[in-house]
């Protein structure tokens, strides 16, 4: 029998089945559809905003404690999330795909090898996070528009994009691709008193295709023939000093070979490019900027999540809608999944809710204004009547009440009941089903999932 | 959950929130321009399609309304292979790939179907044609030019992986073995479909005989072709009336209580879940009946084996103590069930086995769509993901594995004639394999094992 069934395959269910399946137990993942990585930046961002808070968070872990007290991040408190935290960089960086503070000149430059990176992909590591003097600096990052992008744990092709740098910024694009506008990322940056100007490459140059879609260029760029075009490109539109920012394209599979040839080139050109008053010297000269979904960078965190997880032997079953399950007092016995004829029953001795919030589809909310719970029903803390759900103000800085609607959960993660007890004995919920957060407002919604699957996979654990 | 809706394809349009996994995932839009993303293709363009919507008031069936100028579907719907991989990865369960094969209805029924399509539709009666004279159809069909002809006077791709007809059907060894059948008082149903009846009847003797290890008398009643590929060609109206005559037929064994157990997964998918959505007959209590009666044979098999009665005799499949590698791939028409992979859980129960699964999305073939000139380089393209990953398979391209790669493994016919045509390698069905572990089957020839 399975020790554990997760419910949900986004980046809180596969981060917490990794977890789990690491402690040794046998996990499987279902979910409905594929996850939400598809939509993530591929940044892990904890916290960005607080709630009514005009600025930018500078420092997360300083300001837990102006969280709500039933907010997740409230029940974990910081040593828990840094915990998470460690966990997910020795996984992304064994899986070829490290992940670091971002600011943290140490993880920038993709043509040295990393000796951070290294460690952290060893077992038994010692927990960077207690070592950084910076635990919780978040950083600005460039957004989609050119607006700042409040990140703690950035991929290594990320990096160069931090605002905090005096480096001259050049944002290309690709004529042709849509949702990607370099003039205005460029426009909006000098607004911010950056110093940015922006170009366009021709693609025709390199695919004959008509569709540039972000994944068809990805792909694309996989190919070591394009590479070397895209690079000549680049270069001849750089000026020297300038680090380049481009969208988050540069290949699936094989996107820092490209990125360590556009920063030798860049560099080549002009040693002075790859040089701030960064006391840590070197940095990189090029860096993506995420897209618009399909989101590049999320997929490629999703296919290093998925590569790990099938080495642990975790299968992962898309397809699986709930449609039912059974309960023996306070214990799950099985849930039903809906198929082509008769529903399918999976059996385990511990079952994980991840199905997200009201986008991910582990809340549904009807016309009428009934908002359910969509595996188990459980009991939801939200508005009592559709009138309550939206303030009048679509960007209202207090967010809206639906979106804070969620399951209610004690400190080991499981649901509770109106009496404030747990509903199932065997049952947890972690991410973006979670009450008392709005993780896209608050701009923590990977922290949230990365943090909350790692602590109700290990409540599982240390259950047993 | 929401309440779904009885004939839900065209509304759950409506839950497409413009995510793009399914772009993602759309093994034909990655390779080709000629088809534009199954949310383009389904939910965006559907909203367009504002005729015959069973929503609408007049309440005319989604293919009945006749067609106005202008409304009629982009052609580039006809490119969508009909894979299912968008339903699959949909957050929101949009029913992509049937919005896509009513549009393609309608494009039939305003523009009439061409020759080609209507001869890949009628599988059943190629097959039967040519089972006449075996030999002397293979010799017709299997030559270079009457390839190029076929090429060139109806469209049929001269290099795809056609099947061959065989001197026994398996209702001619049926009739033959009719002494040796198993007689119980537990009875299953097996429904064949048409390439095991006429190209591989020995998938069915290998379903037969572990039927019969297990115990079951196995009922092989008269039947005929499910209609996939005529709705998979927009041919609605035969795959009607296909459908109509198989629920009659096996009516009296459904009532009755016994399992429709299929080896061919895209015939039991039809039976479950295509026919009935597609063509609005999920109130005609005879589809029905059938649809929850109907399963795949692992999906049965896998029920046996969680209640422990799964005979345990099963061997190693061959001598050597080398292991024996096999790369399974669950096809798209599996996938689609929504049952997992319940191969994979029977497979793995086979003594040094050394089972590999293959995350690729859609060996290309997908039915006929392979097989029309205009998309058999689209469909080799898309199969390109599961070949290399085959070919990664073997001892020799992976210094780390051990033991022998002579076999693929795919529950789905034309899946596995595409694998073969795309590894070089033969491919076999899950069943034959756990056949052969049981000693009933000679894996390579191909046939019932000799008893000694």
């Amino acid at each position: 029998m399975l020790d554990l069934l997760v419910i949900g395959a986004g980046l809180t269910g596969l981060f917490a089945a990794y977890t789990a399946a690491r402690a040794g137990l046998r996990v499987r993942v279902i979910a409905r559809g594929a996850g939400s990585t598809h939509w993530h930046a591929g940044t892990i961002d904890l916290l960005g905003y607080l709630p009514n808070g005009q600025d930018a968070v500078a420092n997360w872990a300083q300001a837990l404690p102006e969280l709500p007290p039933a907010h997740p991040y409230r029940l974990l408190g910081v040593h828990a999330i840094a915990q998470a935290l460690d966990e997910f960089q020795r996984l992304a960086a064994a899986a070829g795909l490290p992940y670091g503070r971002a600011g943290a000149a140490t993880a920038i430059d993709p043509t040295t090898s990393n000796p951070k990176a290294e460690r952290l992909s060893q077992r038994d590591g010692p927990a960077e996070q207690f070592d950084d003097l910076n635990l919780g600096q978040n950083a600005g990052l460039v957004s989609p528009v050119g607006a700042a992008r409040p990140v703690y744990l950035a991929p290594a092709a990320q990096q160069a994009g931090i605002l905090e740098d005096d480096r001259p910024l050049l944002i290309v694009g690709l004529d042709g691709m849509p949702d990607f506008y370099p003039a205005l990322i460029a426009e909006n940056l000098q607004r911010q008193g950056r110093p940015a100007r922006s170009a366009s490459l021709p693609l025709d140059q390199l695919t004959e295709r008509c569709d540039h879609g972000p994944l068809h260029l990805a792909r694309l760029l996989d190919r070591p023939a394009a590479q070397s075009k895209l690079t000549e490109m680049v270069v001849d539109v750089a000026a020297a000093g300038e680090r380049v920012g481009l969208p988050a394209v540069l290949g699936l599979h094989d996107h820092a070979r490209l990125l360590k040839k556009i920063h030798r080139a860049l560099v080549t050109k002009d040693p002075k490019t790859s040089q701030s008053q960064d006391p840590h010297g070197s940095v990189a000269a090029v860096f993506e900027i995420p897209t618009l979904p399909p989101s590049v960078p999320g997929l490629r965190l999703e296919t290093a999540l998925r590569a790990r997880l099938d080495r642990l032997g975790v299968r992962v079953e898309i397809g699986m809608e709930a449609c039912g399950f059974h309960a023996a007092g306070r214990r799950i016995e099985w849930i039903e999944t809906e198929t082509g004829s008769r529903p399918l029953r999976h059996t385990a001795r511990n079952y994980l809710l991840a199905t997200g919030g009201v986008l991910g589809g582990g809340i549904y909310a009807d016309r009428r204004g009934r908002v359910k719970e969509t595996v188990f029903d459980l009991p939801l803390t939200a508005p009592q009547t559709r009138t309550q759900w939206l303030r009048p103000l679509f960007l209202d800085k207090r967010g809206h009440p639906i979106f804070q609607a969620g399951v209610p959960v004690d400190r080991l993660f499981r649901p509770l009941d109106q009496s404030g007890a747990p509903v199932y004995d065997n049952l947890q919920a972690a991410g973006a089903i979670l009450a008392h957060t709005d993780p896209i407002r608050e701009r923590s919604r990977e922290g949230i999932a990365v943090s909350t699957g790692y602590a109700a996979a290990n409540a599982v654990v240390h259950g047993r | 959950m929401p309440a779904a809706s009885l004939n839900s394809v065209g509304l759950s349009l409506n839950d497409c929130i413009k995510c793009n996994v399914c772009t993602s995932y759309c093994p034909v839009s990655q390779v080709t321009d000629s088809f534009p993303g199954p949310k383009y293709a389904a939910p965006q363009s559907e909203r367009f399609r504002d005729f015959g919507h069973p929503f609408y008031a007049d309440g005319a069936g989604p293919i009945s309304r006749t067609l106005a100028a202008g409304q009629m579907p982009d052609a580039s719907v006809d490119y969508c292979s009909g894979c299912r991989v968008c339903n699959e990865v949909c957050p929101t369960g949009v029913r992509i790939a049937e919005i896509n094969a009513r549009a393609r209805a309608r494009i039939v029924e305003a523009r009439g179907l061409s020759l080609r399509n209507r001869i890949l539709g009628r599988n059943e009666l190629l097959g039967r044609i040519g089972s006449f004279a075996p030999g002397l159809a293979n010799l017709l069909l299997h030559n270079p030019l009457s390839r190029r002809l076929a090429a060139a006077l109806f469209g049929v791709a001269e290099k795809a992986p056609l099947p061959r007809w065989r001197h026994e059907t398996l209702s001619r060894w049926l009739a033959r073995t009719r002494a040796q059948r198993l007689r119980s008082e537990q009875k299953v149903v097996y429904f064949h479909g048409c390439a095991t009846q006429y190209y591989e009847p020995f998938v069915g003797i290998a379903a037969i005989l572990v039927l019969e290890h297990l115990g079951y008398e196995v009922i092989v009643p008269p039947q005929n072709c499910c209609g996939l590929p005529m709705l998979s060609n927009g041919e609605f109206g035969a795959a009607e009336s296909h459908h109509r005559r198989n629920v009659a037929r096996l009516t009296e064994f459904v009532d009755a209580g016994y399992p429709v157990i299929g080896t061919s997964t895209s015939c039991t998918l039809t039976l479950k879940e295509e026919a009935p959505e597609l063509l609005d007959l999920e109130n005609d209590a005879g589809t029905r009946a059938l649809k929850f009666a109907t399963w795949d044979i692992f999906e049965w098999l896998r029920e046996r084996l969680d209640q422990g009665r799964l005979p345990s005799d099963l061997r190693p499949l061959h001598q050597s103590d080398q292991p024996f590698i096999l790369p399974y791939h669950a096809p798209c028409q599996l996938r689609a069930h929504r049952i997992g992979k319940p191969a994979l859980e029977l497979l793995a129960r086979i003594p040094g086995l050394d089972l590999r699964e293959s995350h690729a999305r859609c060996c290309g073939i997908a039915g006929t769509y392979g097989y029309k000139t205009e998309k058999y380089q689209i469909a080799m393209d898309v199969g390109a993901e599961l070949f290399d990953y085959v070919a990664a398979q073997s001892p020799q391209s992976d210094q780390d594995s051990e033991g022998s790669l002579s076999f693929t493994a795919c529950d789905s016919e034309t899946c596995r004639w595409q694998l073969e045509h795309g590894t070089g390698l033969p491919s076999r069905h899950p069943i034959e394999l756990l056949a052969a572990a049981y000693g009933l089957y000679d894996l390579h020839a191909r046939r019932q094992a000799n008893r000694n």
